[in-house]
């Protein structure tokens, strides 16, 4: 019998042995993951909306007089040495009177004894569109407006600022979320070995008087650890996912679906999820039957 | 000692003492040396000295002074992992046999055998063979504890041999047996050290050590009083 087939019937006689004790960390890993994996998807779907937005989403730059060639190529560095942008447009004074009259359709005529260069020149700029770049639009706007020659700086700074705080407040809950999954799995782990110890140690102190190697003794805990984390994090995106479906189902209705598209984790962050919790767990289970087990 | 020597010896005890709180001195200046192959008795009253011996040769407890060696190994510096590896080639038969009650005679004779990672094949057939040889395997699936004392004392013994190891240590091994079941017991011994295996057997049982060839030591107040062939240790026992 080679080591891997020995240690893997030493963790199934343990499991079949144990697994009353095991399942209550079981349900433990599976709620933690559920809490946690909840609401980082909310958060990511949040995020998907702010990579979302539209075009309005710029900020426009008032001059109070038109740049000629190297101004303009002095302020784009200005602008790209504070952030990377998506695009920088220029718009003199006779397009910004251009657009104006446009804007005004069937009332152009308010506009017949005003001189086309009343309105000042500005520049637009289109910051990327991503949450990084939101959350530092204010302190762009606050940096723009240190610029020489500029007026005034104008952006939808509200909704911005309502959309970022509602971002940092799901950061925060995401991170004690994934705080608590990491305290309540590392401690379930840990509460679990020892049960699971205390109950075999008869069977450990003979496997020791046999000349039962470290990892013959330690490897099946690492294993169950490893099991517990797959199979409870399964689980807790199973359970995530019937969640998903029920909400997207019974209450995200047309007019949320053509606003925003709602969306569950793709593959491979549910693998990653899943293969971090085996990590946490397996880690959780050596570093605690390192801890009660030295042999 | 020479290496050809040190070669054939298993067991080396150089004034081994062991003192238990707050006075017991369970083994004084012990010196001994087992060669490879033998098949030793060691014999004496309840208390002195045997078990602790063994448990010390076994690796279990620490001597307070002296110096032992066994298979070349001493056993003040050796390693956690040599250690392992080492009682892995040493079979135990404790005087409390350490049997686990809620596994079966099967699985408890199996421990010995999975550590040393022995195919499943080769740990069904030895144990069937040694619950034969034992007449046990009728009750090879029966739950150890549920087994009488004499029972488990053999499941404890064949669980000792199984792995097939180089020195068999037997704490009073014949103790819970009748008169025709210590008579097996000793015949799986001899057949052991037949094929090479040596073995150090601390037992009460006269009966069970006489034969020839074989060496008897006698422990008295923790030290060693005679090691003698045991035609001649039983003589001196008659005359006392």
């Amino acid at each position: 019998m080679n080591f891997l087939l020995a240690v893997f019937s030493q963790t199934w006689r343990s499991i079949a042995e144990t697994w009353r004790t095991q399942l209550l960390s079981l349900i433990t890993i599976t709620l933690s993951v559920l809490i946690f994996t909840f609401f980082y998807l909310v958060y990511s779907n949040a995020l998907q909306v702010g990579s979302r937005l539209d075009n309005d989403l710029r900020l426009i730059v008032y001059l109070d007089e038109q740049p000629d060639a190297n101004l303009q190529q002095e302020y784009q560095h200005k602008i790209e040495k504070f952030d990377q942008v998506e695009r920088i447009e220029f718009v003199g004074k006779l397009e910004a009177y251009d657009r104006f009259k446009g804007q005004l359709d069937d009332s152009q005529d308010v506009l017949k004894d005003i001189p086309k260069d009343f309105l000042p020149p500005s520049i637009e700029i289109y910051p990327r569109r991503n949450l990084e770049s939101l959350s530092r639009i204010k302190g762009f706007s606050e940096y723009l407006e240190t610029m020489p020659g500029v007026l005034k700086v104008q952006y939808g700074r509200e909704w911005v600022e309502r959309f970022y705080s509602f971002i940092q407040l799901l950061r925060v809950v995401v991170f004690l979320s994934g705080s608590l999954l990491i305290l309540t799995t590392t401690f379930m782990i840990g509460h679990s070995i020892r049960l699971t110890v205390f109950s075999r140690k008869k069977e450990l102190e003979l496997l020791r008087l046999v000349g039962a190697s470290n990892s013959y003794i330690r490897v099946p805990f690492f294993l169950e650890g490893a099991l517990l984390g797959a199979l409870g994090s399964t689980a807790g995106i199973a359970a995530l996912y019937l969640l998903f479906r029920w909400i997207k189902t019974n209450f995200a209705g047309q007019a949320a679906q053509g606003m925003f598209s709602f969306s569950f984790f793709s593959t491979s962050s549910v693998c990653m999820i899943i293969v971090l919790s085996i990590l946490l767990c397996a880690g959780g289970s050596f570093v605690s039957i390192r801890k009660i087990l030295s042999v | 000692m020479s290496g050809e020597e040190k070669k054939l010896t298993m067991i080396d005890l150089a004034r081994v003492s062991k003192t238990f709180p707050p006075d017991v001195h369970a083994l004084a200046d012990v010196s001994l040396r087992i060669r490879r192959g033998e098949m030793i008795f060691l014999t004496g009253q309840s208390g002195a000295g045997k078990t602790t011996l063994l448990r010390m040769l076994c690796g279990i407890d620490c001597p307070d002074k002296g110096y032992i060696e066994i298979a070349g190994y001493d056993l003040s510096r050796i390693s956690g992992g040599e250690m392992q590896k080492l009682r892995r080639r040493i079979g135990v038969a404790y005087q409390d046999f350490k049997l686990l009650p809620d596994k079966t005679v099967a699985q408890n004779i199996a421990y010995s055998m999975e550590v040393s990672y022995r195919s499943r094949p080769f740990i069904r057939s030895q144990t069937e063979k040694l619950l034969t040889e034992l007449h046990l395997l009728d009750k090879q699936d029966a739950l150890a504890g549920k087994l009488s004392r004499g029972e488990q004392q053999r499941v404890s013994i064949a669980r000792a041999v199984a792995n097939e190891p180089e020195l068999i240590l037997a704490d009073e091994p014949t103790g819970n047996l009748d008169a025709e079941t210590a008579l097996l017991v000793t015949q799986l011994f001899r057949s052991y050290n037949e094929q090479g295996t040596t073995l150090l057997i601390a037992t009460h049982d006269q009966a069970i050590y006489d034969f020839p060839g074989s060496k008897v030591i006698k422990i008295e107040n923790g030290r060693l009083a005679i090691q003698k062939p045991p035609t001649l240790v039983k003589k001196a026992e008659g005359k006392e």
